[in-house]
């Protein structure tokens, strides 16, 4: 494992065990008042080092304003899809109400119909909004 | 022009190129000799940042050279890194120890960089204003430099077994060449009555000795001993710089006065 290539170190060495590496995550922000995002990961042994090794890997050419440096297993982890992608229909739940669009195409399938041509104009009557379709009530 | 009037115009000033080159080489020969640590430092994540030191201190060279050549006329910054003779360069002989171990880079760059933090103290807001903004932003530069190198010189210090042994190793083998960053300048008078550099370098290599004599003293680590043959602490470099000399000149003497 990638966090333990500390401890090869040469046998040689008669002082205290070495520090193991750890993986810190880094978050940059690019301007003041842009959300902070994750930039990537360094590996070291402790915070001081992390804050170096950060400030080289994302912010020594100016690309960043601010860095968080965060130890990778202080993060709590969700990755559980009972708790983030439930299997009942949520659309309700979404600003803009149900969402049409299966129920459309079934009624159109029974009716043989067919959808409706986009338009070349600016408008696209059929296109829902698309932030309310994203966003969560 | 916002020189002042009873220097005349400081670029002509006695000793501002020696003063010039003196600096360039310094930042060109620490940063060339820093960079053979490229690919081979102990950790990827410390192989990125002491190469990336090592570019900076190329870019301080770079920066130096550019004035220099504004003084001197030379042709232009290439010319001053690369075609000289390695009797014609003037780093102080703390730098002519080559890179050695992991603990003489350290001891070497710590050295280094708490002796060039003193000088550019003594150089800004001097009255010869591209030079003295310049430093206004090598200044920011280096912060970060004394903090990694500090970081390692106190992790080193303070484990016991090899990392100390070898760092005291380096501090002795650096010993006595350690304190020649402040060698005395030609025309050094002169660029202290242009108000050009605030203090001579006797006034700051005591500045530096007692900033680094508690550090020194905390880690339990050889105080540097007087500097030996402080004269002639700039020029008679040694064979180590003529290898060092011969290997950043290699391509461009494959091919002189190509353009590149």
């Amino acid at each position: 494992m990638t966090a333990r290539r500390a401890a090869k170190t040469s046998p040689s060495t008669d002082g205290p065990a070495p520090t193991p590496l750890e993986a810190w995550e880094v978050f940059r922000q690019e301007k003041d008042g842009d959300p902070m995002r994750h930039g990537g990961s360094v590996m070291a042994p402790d915070a001081e080092l992390a804050t170096h090794y950060a400030r080289e890997m994302f912010g020594r050419r100016q690309e960043s304003v601010r860095l968080w440096i965060v130890r990778r297993s202080d993060v709590v982890d969700l990755h559980d899809p009972d708790l983030l992608q439930p299997p009942l229909d949520r659309s309700f739940k979404k600003p803009g109400g149900y969402v049409m669009r299966d129920k459309l195409a079934a009624a159109r399938a029974a009716s043989g119909q067919e959808k409706p041509k986009a338009s070349s104009g600016r408008w696209r009557r059929g296109a829902p909004p698309r932030t309310s379709e994203r966003s969560e009530s | 022009m916002a020189y002042p009037t009873d220097a005349g115009n400081p670029q002509n000033v006695d000793g501002l190129d020696e003063l010039l080159r003196s600096m360039a080489d310094d930042e060109f020969v620490i940063g060339f000799s820093d960079s053979e640590w490229t690919g081979i430092a102990p950790l990827l994540e410390e192989d990125i940042a002491m190469s990336s030191l090592a570019q900076d201190e190329l870019g301080h060279a770079q920066a130096l050279y550019g004035l220099l050549a504004e003084v001197t006329g030379a042709a232009d910054v290439d010319t001053l890194a690369y075609d000289r003779e390695p009797a014609d360069y003037r780093h102080a002989r703390l730098l002519d120890h080559g890179r050695g171990d992991w603990a003489m880079t350290i001891a070497r760059r710590y050295l280094y960089e708490t002796a060039d933090a003193v000088r550019l103290g003594a150089l800004a807001g001097g009255s010869w204003a591209p030079l003295a903004d310049l430093v206004g932003k090598l200044v920011r530069e280096e912060r970060y430099h004394l903090m990694h190198v500090g970081l390692w010189l106190d992790r080193l210090a303070t484990t016991d077994g090899e990392p100390r042994d070898r760092l005291i190793a380096a501090l002795d083998v650096l010993g006595p060449d350690s304190g020649t960053v402040f060698t005395p300048l030609r025309g050094e008078a002169a660029l202290l009555d242009a108000g050009i550099l605030a203090q001579s370098m006797a006034e700051l290599e005591r500045e530096w000795r007692s900033g680094l004599d508690p550090v020194f003293d905390r880690l339990g680590l050889p105080i540097p001993p007087p500097t030996r043959e402080s004269a002639r602490g700039r020029t008679d470099h040694g064979a180590a710089f003529g290898w060092l000399h011969g290997e950043f000149t290699a391509v461009r003497r494959t091919d002189p006065g190509a353009t590149w």
